[in-house]
């Protein structure tokens, strides 16, 4: 499978430039999900792979060779449809057949990949159905179907799963990582919902206001997000963030803020640190751990009103409040904390993330 | 149609309405079927309006070219209302092809493609539509005849039916066209097939109900229309409407005759909007996108 290379990307709608300056390499097999919030420039992006939207400056390469201005169909690649885009007269064999009829396969031949990729996807009792008496999950798994039956090295997922019910969307998730399994292809996919980009790919490029933001494994993103925004874009619930002043304090750096002071006697790159002391501290919901009352010996506390209890089974999520910003902090349900109660933290340091608060960027 | 039906004291008025109305639209055609049953004696009688012995000998009179059998009471047999009629289904299926592959051809690129004058295009086919036949019909003539010899011609009575429909079956396929998403093109595009393949395989499948509402407007108007297909037409070429009105003379008058031509008129329309109506389903883009 090609290696697909972003040289200089750009995009342009006349005066506004959407995508500035992208460079990227995905790896051959790899799965690649491209991660932001609406109006990211992440669809714009995978349209301009698919050939439906025109390079306005840069390259797309595959292997080395230029595609950005060949026609869809001769870039060696398929796409799934955000809304599914399935032809409305044609029945499921007909939908699943159509590029290969154009393209004047043989009958056998047609017939032969398109039973096995139905076969694959659970299709086969569907085959003779028209689009409008499926249901939305069967929908995806034509649109799904159509782009297989192609056999092109790469396959293009545009949010494939947003038109979904929750329950449904949970269970195609697991689909598409079992039908990962089974195909040998690079698949570009691109989402807003940060928890499919976590559980699906292996490489995931967070994306805002038309720059990457990072790029890595999910664990590389979660455990060191690059600034503030990757940071509060992956997990759920978002980390907490609080404004922080730094202070040297015999001898180990301290982190005052509003209620609280920490210690971050873990961070390496001291010499990164704002000379102006002005940081946000970021702190992730799960690293936030009740402290048992009457144990004074531990550092980095932090006392916290709880205003609501949001119950969610094994883990409950109370919301808090500091100065006006919201703290969330997910606890294990069996603590029984309620609204109103004043619960003391506590947090390792080596779980209290640091940004510059003038560039935001994450200092280790 | 009134608040209250139930209300009882306003029931005899408003089903002295209804039968008016349905009076007033079924009455002329009642008498154009009982007349057409009549032989001349019956229609020109005063007493036996309603009471007289059904003949199809007016029909045989009209088909007579056609039929396979030659009927007893024909001593001559006029060739004129077959062939009117033959006309008829000729112009209206021709002009009504034309018009649809054109209309439906400018429509999408109207909808689709981002050209120079697009949207002053967009607005002037339809205002073209608001020009009355009348008065086209001097200089269609006066062009028609001297300069280009179309008189008499099913060209050119073709030609303009085309010209005539074509902006409004342009006006009523644009708005099909942009319901159509555009992600099916996208797919098309993305599984291989050129710009024509996507319209006749993806986006005119998708818009037969705007083809077949097109189809039956254009038809009828074709059909019935008189005031150019009198002036343009010749005796060989005319169509039955002209025919119809050409056979009142003061020398004689077959109502019987004229009025089984008539029905026979009024057939070809039904079924063809009856053919064309089956193609109106509503929701043909279900299940094509989340919608």
């Amino acid at each position: 499978m090609p290696v697909i290379t972003f040289k200089g990307l750009k995009k342009s709608y006349g005066p506004v430039e959407v995508i500035h300056d992208i460079d990227l390499v995905m790896e051959d097999n790899e799965f690649t999900v491209f991660v932001g919030p609406s109006g990211c420039g992440k669809s714009t992006t995978l349209r301009m792979v698919a050939g439906l939207e025109s390079v306005t400056a840069g390259q797309i390469l595959m292997d080395g060779k230029e595609i950005s201005h060949l026609e869809p169909i001769d870039r060696d690649i398929a796409m799934v449809f955000q809304d599914y885009a399935l032809y409305p007269h044609m029945n499921v064999e007909k939908n699943m057949s159509f590029g290969l009829r154009l393209a004047k396969y043989p009958k056998a031949e047609i017939s032969k990949r398109v039973n096995s990729v139905a076969d694959m996807l659970g299709l086969k009792p569907l085959l003779h159905r028209k689009p409008g008496q499926l249901s939305g999950g069967q929908r995806q798994r034509v649109a799904m179907g159509r782009a297989l039956v192609r056999d092109s090295s790469t396959l293009l997922m545009d949010e494939p799963l947003s038109n979904l019910d929750a329950k449904l969307r949970v269970q195609m998730r697991a689909e598409l990582a079992i039908m990962r399994e089974k195909i040998d292809k690079n698949i570009i996919y691109v989402t807003h919902d940060q928890v499919e980009a976590m559980t699906l790919g292996d490489r995931i490029v967070v994306m805002q206001d038309g720059y990457i933001q990072q790029h890595g494994t999910p664990q590389q993103l979660f455990e060191t997000p690059a600034n503030k925004f990757v940071a509060g874009f992956m997990g759920m619930p978002p980390m907490n963030f609080m404004d922080a002043m730094l202070v040297e304090e015999s001898g180990s750096l301290m982190a005052n803020g509003e209620g609280f002071s920490f210690q971050l006697n873990t961070l390496k790159n001291k010499h990164h640190l704002p000379a102006s002391g002005e940081v946000i501290l970021g702190i992730r919901p799960s690293a936030l751990t009740p402290a048992l009352a009457g144990d004074d010996s531990i550092e980095n506390t932090l006392t916290l009103p709880i205003k609501i209890c949001e119950y969610a089974g094994a883990l409950s999520v109370l919301i808090s409040e500091i100065k006006g910003s919201r703290v969330s902090i997910e606890v294990d349900s069996k603590n029984n904390f309620k609204a109103g109660d004043n619960i003391k933290f506590s947090v390792k340091p080596s779980d209290v993330y640091v940004f510059d608060r003038n560039t935001e960027l994450a200092i280790y | 149609m009134m608040k209250n039906a139930s209300e009882s004291r306003q029931s005899p008025a408003f089903y002295a309405l209804m039968v008016a109305l349905v009076i007033m639209s079924v009455g002329p055609i009642i008498l154009m079927l009982t007349t057409s049953l009549k032989l001349n004696v019956d229609v020109m009688s005063d007493t036996s309006s309603l009471l007289f012995t059904p003949t199809l000998k007016n029909y045989e009179t009209v088909l007579c070219d056609v039929l396979w059998y030659a009927p007893e009471h024909v001593d001559y047999c006029n060739p004129t209302f077959s062939r009117a009629l033959g006309n008829s289904i000729f112009i209206a299926l021709v002009s009504t092809a034309i018009t649809l592959i054109l209309g439906c051809m400018a429509a999408y690129a109207l909808v689709r493609f981002k050209f120079m004058g697009r949207g002053a295009i967009s607005l002037t086919t339809l205002m073209m539509r608001m020009v009355p036949p009348a008065v086209l019909l001097v200089p269609v003539f006066g062009i028609w005849t001297f300069s280009y010899g179309l008189d008499g011609t099913f060209t050119g009575i073709i030609l303009v039916y085309v010209a005539m429909n074509l902006p409004f079956v342009i006006w009523i396929l644009q708005s099909f066209i942009v319901q159509v998403p555009i992600q099916l093109e996208e797919a098309a595009k993305m599984d291989g097939a050129n710009p024509l393949q996507i319209f006749f395989l993806v986006v005119l499948p998708v818009i037969k109900p705007g083809l077949a509402a097109a189809a039956i407007f254009t038809f009828r108007i074709a059909w019935n229309e008189f005031l150019l297909a009198n002036a343009l037409l010749d005796r060989n070429t005319r169509t039955v409407p002209v025919t119809i009105v050409n056979s009142l003379t003061e020398y004689d008058i077959d109502w019987g005759v004229i009025m089984a031509t008539g029905m026979l008129l009024a057939i070809p329309p039904i079924i063809f909007t009856f053919i064309a109506s089956k193609q109106i389903i509503t929701g043909m883009t279900a299940g094509a996108v989340k919608g």
